[in-house]
C-alpha cells in the first residue's frame, strides 16, 4: 500500500524555471527512503509539494491514497497535522521552553493539557531529552536542538515523517545519532522520507535511495 | 513494486495508527475555550511586557475617541436646552405702556378666556424692571431713570405646541385692545435646532474620521506585532495551525488595546469634566443658570469602551488579514 505516490509531477516556478520535471515514484507504507541529489536537484520541491506549501504544475501527488490537489485551503492545516516534518534549521521557537516547543502541535490540535504533557514527555524521552524539558532551545547544542525538532515532529505519532537535511549542520557523529533516531521511528511503522546530500552517511545506512538530478529521477536504488 | 495510481486512489482512506482516536465534540469545544483563555491571557501579558509602547497605543486610541465623545456630550446638552424650551413655547404679550394694574388684570382674565390658551402669567412693569436688573446685574443704574420704561407683559402658554397654531394664536391675541405687540420667538428656536443638526453632522463626521484613526492606529500596531512574530506564524502554519488559530492572538491584542484605550478615554473625559466644571459652573451661575457639564454616566462609559473594543478589533482583523496573506512558510 503506497504512502506517497508521485505521478508525472512537474513544478515550474515563474513559468520558466523547472524545479521538477515528470517525476514518478512511489513509497510504500513503512518504508524508509532517502532523497538525494545536489542542491537545486528538486529535493526541497518534493518536500514542499508533500507539505502542500506548493502545488504541482502538472501531475498528481498522492499521500495515503489522497490526491493533495483535492485539499481545499481550509483542509490543508488538518492534512499537515497528519504528517511530521523535521527541518534543517529545526524551526524551534526561541521564546519558549523545549517542552512548549514540542507541545506546539498538540496545542494547535486542542489536546487536553494533561494528555498533551504525557505525550510531550514520551516524545522527549524517545529523543533522550526528557531531562531538558524546562530548558530554552538557546541553551541546547545543535544536535540537541535538532532532536527537539524531531520530538515535535513525532509528538503526534504521524504515519509519515518528512525530513529536510536534518543533519545539514551537524558533525558526522551527531548525524549518525540523528539517523539512528529516524530508523527507530521507522522500525515502529512510521514511513520516513529523508532528503539529504550527505552521500557517505546514507550509503552506510542501507535504505532505498531516490537520486534526483535537475528535477528528474535518475536512480532508484533498492535497500541493500 | 509500484502500484498503479488508480489502485492507490481507490483505496479507502487508511487508518492513521494511534492518531485515529476520536476527539468528541464536547472536548473539542473545551479545547477551543481553553485556547481562547490561554491566548487572551498571553496577549495581555505581551502588552504588559511592553508597557510604554502599549500605553502609547492606548493613549492614541483614547485621544481619538475623546474628541467626538466631547462633541457628542456637548450636543446632548444643547438638545436638552432645546427640549426645555419646547416644553414652554410661550409667547409674550407686551401691553400698551401706562396700562393701569386693573387694566392689566382685566386683560389677563380676558386672554385666559380665549380658546387655545393654556396659561397666563402676569408680569407687571415693576416686576419686569426688577428681573431686568437682576438678569443684567446692573443694580441701581436703572433707578436713575425717571420712569419705568418697561411695559407690563403677559406670558401666554398655548395649548397647542404646533408652531403654526401658536403663530395664529399670537396674531389673534396681538389684535386685542390694550395689547401693543404679541411676540412669538420661534425663529431662534429654529436656529437652535438647525445648529443642533449641524452639530450632529459635525460630530458624526468627526466620529467617523477619528474612528478610522483608531482603526489605523491599531492596524499599524498589529502589523508590527505580526512582523515580530513572523517566525512563529511560519512554524505553526507548517505544523497545521488554521488561519483562525494564527489570527486569534492578534485579535485579542486588538481587543486589549481597545479596552485600554476605551478606559483611558473615559478617564480623560472624567478628568477633563472635573477640570472644567468649576469655572463653567461659576460662569453659568453668573447668568443665573444651574447648567453643569454633562457626564458620560455608567451607560455612556460602557458604550464608549464597547465602541473602542469593537473598533480596535476591526482594525486588528483587517491588519492581520492583510499581513498573514503575505507570510508564507518557506
Amino acid at each position: 500500500m503506497a504512502m506517497i505516490t508521485f505521478e508525472h509531477v512537474g513544478k515550474r516556478y515563474g513559468g520558466r524555471f523547472e524545479a521538477i520535471a515528470d517525476l514518478n515514484f512511489s513509497i510504500e507504507r513503512g518504508e524508509m527512503v532517502f532523497l538525494t541529489g545536489h542542491s537545486g536537484a528538486g529535493k526541497s520541491s518534493v518536500l514542499k509539494l508533500l507539505t502542500c506549501l506548493e502545488r504541482p504544475s502538472r501531475g498528481r501527488v498522492l499521500v495515503a491514497g489522497r490526491d493533495l490537489a483535492s485539499l481545499s485551503a481550509g483542509q490543508v492545516p488538518f492534512y499537515r497535522r497528519q504528517i511530521g516534518v523535521v527541518f534543517q534549521d529545526h524551526q524551534l521557537l526561541f521564546d519558549r521552553s523545549v517542552f512548549d516547543n514540542v507541545a506546539l502541535p498538540l496545542l494547535i490540535q486542542g489536546v487536553p493539557p494533561l494528555d498533551a504533557a504525557r505525550r510531550v514527555r514520551a516524545a522527549l524521552d524517545k529523543v533522550g531529552l526528557l531531562h531538558r524539558e524546562r530548558a530554552l532551545p538557546i541553551e541546547l547544542s545543535g544536535g540537541e536542538q535538532q532532536r527537539v525538532g524531531i520530538a515535535r515532529a513525532v509528538v503526534n505519532k504521524p504515519a509519515l515523517l518528512l525530513a529536510d537535511e536534518p543533519t545539514g549542520n551537524l558533525d558526522p557523529q551527531l548525524s549518525a545519532d540523528i539517523m539512528r533516531l529516524f530508523e527507530d521511528f521507522n522500525r515502529i511503522g512510521t514511513t520516513v522520507l529523508l532528503a539529504s546530500h550527505d552521500l557517505a552517511l546514507i550509503a552506510r545506512l542501507r535504505h532505498r535511495i531516490l537520486r534526483l538530478r535537475e528535477g528528474r529521477l535518475i536512480a532508484d536504488e533498492e535497500a541493500a | 513494486m509500484k502500484p498503479t495510481p488508480k489502485a492507490a486512489a481507490r483505496e479507502p482512506r487508511p487508518r492513521k495508527g494511534a492518531r485515529a482516536q476520536r476527539i468528541s465534540l464536547d472536548s473539542r469545544y473545551q479545547a477551543w475555550l481553553r485556547h481562547h483563555r490561554q491566548v487572551a491571557l498571553d496577549s495581555g501579558r505581551r502588552l504588559v511586557r511592553q508597557p510604554f509602547s502599549s500605553l502609547f497605543t492606548m493613549l492614541a486610541i483614547a485621544i481619538a475617541l475623546v474628541l467626538p465623545a466631547m462633541l457628542w456630550l456637548g450636543l446632548g446638552s444643547v438638545r436638552a436646552l432645546d427640549h426645555s424650551f419646547d416644553d414652554s413655547a410661550r409667547m409674550t404679550l407686551y401691553l400698551s405702556p401706562g396700562s393701569s394694574s386693573e387694566q392689566v388684570i382685566g386683560l389677563a382674565e380676558r386672554v385666559r378666556g380665549e380658546p387655545g390658551v393654556s396659561e397666563v402669567e402676569v408680569i407687571t412693569a415693576e416686576q419686569g424692571l426688577q428681573e431686568f436688573q437682576q438678569a443684567l446685574g446692573v443694580g441701581d443704574t436703572l433707578s436713575l431713570l425717571d420712569a419705568n420704561p418697561l411695559p407690563a407683559t403677559l406670558l401666554v402658554t398655548p395649548l397647542e405646541r404646533d408652531p403654526a397654531e401658536a403663530e395664529r394664536l399670537a396674531e389673534r391675541l396681538g389684535r386685542l385692545e390694550g395689547v401693543d405687540e404679541a411676540r412669538l420667538d420661534l425663529a431662534w428656536l429654529e436656529r437652535l435646532r438647525e445648529l443642533g443638526a449641524l452639530g450632529q453632522r459635525l460630530t458624526l463626521g468627526l466620529a467617523v474620521l477619528f474612528g478610522f484613526g483608531v482603526l489605523l492606529v491599531v492596524g499599524n500596531t498589529i502589523r508590527l506585532a505580526v512582523e515580530n512574530r513572523r517566525k512563529e506564524i511560519e512554524v505553526v502554519t507548517l505544523i497545521g495551525a488554521t488561519r483562525a488559530f494564527v489570527r486569534r492572538p492578534f485579535l485579542y491584542s486588538g481587543a486589549w488595546f481597545g479596552l485600554g484605550g476605551g478606559v483611558l478615554a473615559v478617564v480623560l473625559l472624567t478628568l477633563g469634566r472635573g477640570w472644567l466644571s468649576a469655572p463653567i459652573g461659576a460662569l453659568a451661575r453668573s447668568y443665573g443658570s444651574d447648567y453643569a457639564l454633562p457626564s458620560l454616566g455608567g451607560g455612556g462609559s460602557l458604550l464608549m469602551v464597547a465602541c473602542s473594543i469593537l473598533l480596535s478589533l476591526i482594525g486588528a482583523w483587517v491588519a492581520v488579514g492583510r499581513h498573514l496573506a503575505e507570510i508564507r512558510p518557506r
